[in-house]
């Protein structure tokens, strides 16, 4: 049996080796806002925090998590970065966006105050097939606001 | 399948070879899995297994390209090779063992075509499509290597400690052949634990991607001064990370018909790489 902790939950599982994280979230635990789209570490809709790490949860292993803590978007509903994305309109079919708002929490998280570059820098990671790359930018400036 | 978490590199080199491989970060291990592409029993979890870490010059195998990137004590070739690597997810979770060992991104190999590295006749991307593949080195497979870390260690000179000897980033590479389609000389068993890492007088690394961010390497150009002899690393121009001496080197390049343009871009970054040091 595994131990997950996700969200301040612990969440005891029999899982086989081979399941990545972002299927457990979604399937076994409900946990749908954790989007996976590429399944293969290209894209970012995937991401999730462990121990305030941004991380791939579609190519990550279960079973590979062990005392890491998990937050998924669930555990961020609080964070004022979600308003910040819906104030600046940082989105358009939203796929993407759970992924968006995971990253730039270990941004903020890590430098409270990030130039446009350091944005650019932390956030190549996820992709937007809509292209609300300069609101998204937008939203993570003004967080605070 | 199963998982196992050998505490320390002794129990993980013991574990491995039989149908069980290594894994770091998994981030080429998991989709090359899940592809069918490489098959297991058995996942040795290297986690407890292999140094983490920066101490001076020498570099632990588990240490991410993410704590590489910005670890003033790294030569500045290897932490910008670092830092233009794939993503900051991939960063944080890609370890430079795994990195040095990544497999091609050929997409032909990745799309399971019986191509010759995966074991048969010919080579698809030489007749087919092979924009992104190599100027040299390529008389059996096209493929370019895609490691950007790997092109800065080689320009570094740095060396490899695995668990049963010491060889050169050099020597850790070579180009697959008819009897073995593997680009590295370690055994299925072998396992990198730390790298030695000198110091150089000034270095640098360049790379062209199709897009700013987030890409693999077109070319990738690193570059270090030792003194007065300054020596280059290049990435996504052969199957394995390539040595040259200086810009005239690519004289003898031995560019496919849709490669070629790889020959002026690297002509151009050698030369911005070297007026940089
Ligand atoms: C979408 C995508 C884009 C990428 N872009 C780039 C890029 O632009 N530039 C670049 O350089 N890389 C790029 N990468 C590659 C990425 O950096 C590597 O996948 C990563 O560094 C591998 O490390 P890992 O710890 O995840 O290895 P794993 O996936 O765990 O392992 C990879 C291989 O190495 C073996 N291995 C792992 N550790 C050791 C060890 N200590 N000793 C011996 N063998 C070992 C494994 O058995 C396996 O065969 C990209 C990857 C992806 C998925
Ligand atoms: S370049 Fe190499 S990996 Fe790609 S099709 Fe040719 S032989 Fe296969
Ligand atoms: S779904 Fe995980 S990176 Fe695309
Ligand atoms: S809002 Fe549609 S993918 Fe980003």
């Amino acid at each position: 049996m595994l131990e997950l902790t996700i969200n301040g939950g612990v969440h005891t599982l029999d899982l086989p080796v081979d399941r990545p994280l972002a299927y457990v979230l979604r399937e076994d635990l409900g946990l749908t806002g954790t989007k996976i789209a590429c399944g293969e570490g290209h894209c970012g809709a995937c991401t999730v925090l462990l121990d305030g790490i941004p991380t791939l949860s579609c190519i990550t292993l279960a079973h590979t998590v062990g005392e890491r803590e998990v937050t998924t978007i669930e555990g961020l509903r609080e964070h004022p970065l979600v308003d910040a994305f819906v104030r600046t309109d940082a989105l358009q079919c939203g796929f993407c966006t759970p992924g968006q708002i995971v990253s730039a929490s270990a941004l903020v998280a890590a430098n409270p105050s990030p130039t446009r570059d350091e944005v650019r820098h932390a956030m190549a990671g996820n992709l937007c097939r809509c292209g609300a790359y300069p609101k998204i930018e937008e939203a993570i400036l003004t967080w605070r606001d | 399948m199963e998982l196992r978490r050998p505490p320390d590199a002794q129990h993980a080199v013991a574990a491995l070879g039989n149908g069980s491989l290594a894994l770091a970060g998994g981030t080429d291990l998991v989709p090359l899995l899940r592809d069918g592409i490489v098959r297991a029993d058995t996942l040795v979890h290297l986690a407890d297994a292999v140094p983490r870490g920066i101490d001076g010059t020498r570099i632990g195998a588990g240490t991410t390209l993410a704590e590489l990137e910005v670890d003033p004590q790294v030569p500045a070739a290897l932490r910008e090779a670092c830092a233009q690597a794939a993503s900051p997810q991939l960063r944080s979770m890609g370890t430079i063992g795994g990195n040095l060992r990544q497999a091609t991104r050929c997409w032909y190999w990745r799309l399971r075509f019986p191509c010759w590295l995966h074991g048969g006749e010919v080579c698809h991307a030489k007749a087919g499509q092979h924009r992104e593949h190599a100027i040299f080195g390529n008389e059996r497979c096209a493929s370019a290597h895609p490691s950007d870390p790997a092109a800065a260690l080689l320009a570094l000179g740095a060396r490899v400690r695995t668990d049963r000897r010491e060889l050169s980033v050099a020597e850790l590479y070579r180009l697959p052949t008819d009897e073995s389609r593997d680009v590295v000389v370690l055994a299925p068993d072998e396992l990198v634990l730390e790298l030695d890492v000198p110091l150089p007088d000034a270095s640098v690394y360049l790379k062209a991607m199709d897009r700013k961010k987030w890409a693999f390497p077109l070319v990738g150009v690193a570059a270090a001064r030792f003194g007065d002899r300054v020596a280059f690393g290049l990435a996504g121009v052969a199957p394995i990370p390539w040595a040259v001496d200086s810009a005239d080197d690519l004289d003898r390049a031995t560019p496919l018909p849709g490669t070629a343009y790889k020959v002026q871009i690297a002509r151009a970054l050698i030369a911005r790489a070297f007026s940089a040091l």
